[in-house]
């Protein structure tokens, strides 16, 4: 396990527990990146051009490195190529900044092709507008000629650029076959509804104790990478319900465009269902939330959110009130749950329900006979069978989407023609 | 569902040595997710000689605001307010004030800004001036 030191200069604009929360977050971060954390340096100041803090702070931070035998240090703020080149210069170790460290973390946790690609994908858009930068200082020493200086930039610039096509070409051919996978699964009766939220608010532990699953669930951040998706019954409509990845404040646009992928399952759900921690302060769940909705804007095309105010069982029902009185302005058709104890699941799954696309409610007359039998079948098999009754014709009262209640009516009238003697019974 | 008043202010880039700005104010009636109804639009344009200062931005919206008859928290985008603290700008209003937060917040913002846009297009072909 290495050992770190997390530095972050404060804005001076910012609020002091916007600084402390963001610096919490690093260090959560940190750990997820199996490091460990033996000390912290702030510094509330104008970036500085070389060295982003103070280079008096940095000289500092080098001698602190001795001192607590660090072998690396992780910025909060981003970084330029010469702000890292010049820090490692002066304090002899790796530097790297918060989103190079979300990169490794998700670098650690992709184990399929399409989050190796994302990945990579998010990595060499990093590396793009440093490209330049990063061959000027490594080809420093090097006198111009064949190849040299001028060249190597270009190339590097160029390769870097090729295989941010390449792996955008072949991302796209996965988000085909997802799209159709989910016109397939709407074709197929079944409604999909997103666990989104701020990371590490429950989403897995949610989602395990819906659907009965062992999805691993971890006290870390990003411990879920690709959407995993189960079904799940609601009030008897069939409903596929996805766990995504989690959101985390100030992401750059860059790293959106490379998870679109796997946000989609978000954006494209006929629900969402955000989960946020109630057991933090108001104060903070406010902040993830807006996190939240900033992230939702101009993705999200009317789907109903259904706020999921996760872990009550650690606060008390005043408690409970008073966040929902402070945030509930952000909180749409909120519902409290323990995912821990399975508490608030039956209101959950009712106000699940109440969200769903709506089917409607309809009567139809079918011939009594082995091809009825097989639309009965059919019927149950696509939608909600209320009640039936064998008579001389199977009078079958049912829930379904418009298409299915369609077909059924198509069918019964191609039956009806054929026996018009028959008790012919609609609602 | 709750009252707020979403601000917009459109046209603060220079044409012909002047600022041609109209800033729009929607009182609405909204949730967290959805506008759900519309109270009061007022709209007003502003000429200004040179760049508009923070000061500035808020003596419009001001102007602008005072005409509405519904009451409200004043929201708007932090680019309008040229990305300051949301404690020093709402020290600066007579009314509260606040920076977009919920998706109803955020689509009460685009309305504001759908017709401060549209309007300032509409009255700078009026005046026959070239955007």
């Amino acid at each position: 396990m290495k050992h770190v030191i997390l530095v972050q200069r404060n804005e001076l604009t910012n609020d002091e527990s916007k600084n402390i929360r963001k610096l919490i977050e690093l260090q959560d971060l940190a750990r997820s990146a199996n490091y460990k954390v033996v000390g912290d340096v702030t510094q509330t100041r104008r970036p500085d051009r070389k060295y982003q803090i103070g280079r008096g702070k940095v000289e500092e931070l080098a001698l602190m490195m001795e001192e607590l035998g660090a072998d690396g240090i992780i910025f909060s703020n981003q970084l330029s190529t010469t702000q890292i080149y010049n820090i490692s210069e002066t304090c002899k170790c790796e530097v790297i900044d918060k989103f190079q460290l979300i990169l490794e973390i998700f670098a650690k946790r992709a184990t399929t092709k399409r989050s190796k690609l994302q990945v990579e994908l998010a990595k060499l858009q990093y590396e793009l507008p440093k490209a330049k930068a990063i061959m000027s200082l490594l080809i420093k020493e090097e006198r111009p000629g064949f190849m040299g200086l001028g060249s190597y930039e270009d190339s590097y610039e160029q390769d870097i650029r090729s295989r941010i096509k390449r792996i955008q070409k072949e991302l796209a051919s996965v988000q085909k076959d997802n799209e159709s996978l989910r016109i397939k699964r709407h074709e197929h009766g079944f409604s999909i509804v997103s666990l989104a939220g701020y990371t590490s608010a429950g989403k897995s532990t949610l989602f395990n104790a819906l659907v009965d699953e062992d999805v691993h669930v971890e006290d870390m951040l990003f411990t879920t990478l690709l959407p995993i998706t189960r079904a799940l019954n609601i009030c008897g409509r069939r409903v596929l319900l996805t766990d995504t990845v989690g959101f985390i404040e100030d992401l750059p646009h860059w790293m959106i465009d490379a998870f679109r992928s796997t946000l989609n399952e978000i954006f494209l759900a006929d629900v969402i269902l955000l989960v946020v921690d109630a057991s933090e302060s108001p104060g903070i769940m406010r902040q993830k939330l807006v996190t939240s909705h900033d992230t939702f804007w101009e993705q999200i095309k009317g789907v109903p959110i259904i706020t999921v105010l996760n872990k009550i069982d650690r606060i008390t029902e005043n408690e409970f009130k008073e966040r929902l009185e402070n945030v509930g302005y952000l909180t749409p058709n909120p519902v409290a749950v323990s995912a821990k104890n399975s508490l608030g699941f039956d209101e959950l799954k009712m106000e699940i329900y109440r969200q769903l696309p709506k089917w409607k409610r309809d009567t139809v007359s079918l011939p009594m006979s082995k091809y009825g039998m097989s639309i009965v079948s059919w019927l149950f098999n696509e939608g909600i069978v209320h009640n039936i009754n064998y008579k001389d014709r199977i009078i079958v009262d049912f829930e379904a989407r418009d298409e299915i209640i369609l077909k059924a009516r198509l069918i019964e009238k191609k039956y009806s023609e054929f026996f018009t003697d028959s008790i012919y019974d609609t609602q | 569902m709750y009252n707020i008043i979403a601000v917009d202010i459109s046209g603060r880039h220079k044409i012909n040595d002047r600022y041609y700005m109209v800033c729009a104010a929607v009182s609405v009636s909204i949730t967290a997710e959805h506008i759900e109804k519309v109270n009061q639009i007022k709209i007003k344009p502003f000429w200004l000689d040179s760049a508009p200062e923070l000061t500035d931005i808020v003596q419009v919206i001001e102007d602008t605001v005072k005409e509405i008859e519904f009451g409200g928290t004043i929201i708007t985008e932090h680019g309008e307010m040229y990305n300051q603290p949301e404690r020093v700008v709402a020290s600066m209003f007579s009314r509260d004030f606040k920076y977009q937060e919920s998706l109803g917040d955020r689509s009460s913002i685009e309305l504001a800004h759908h017709i401060s846009f549209c309007t300032r297009n509409l009255l700078l072909s009026e005046l026959g001036i070239e955007s």
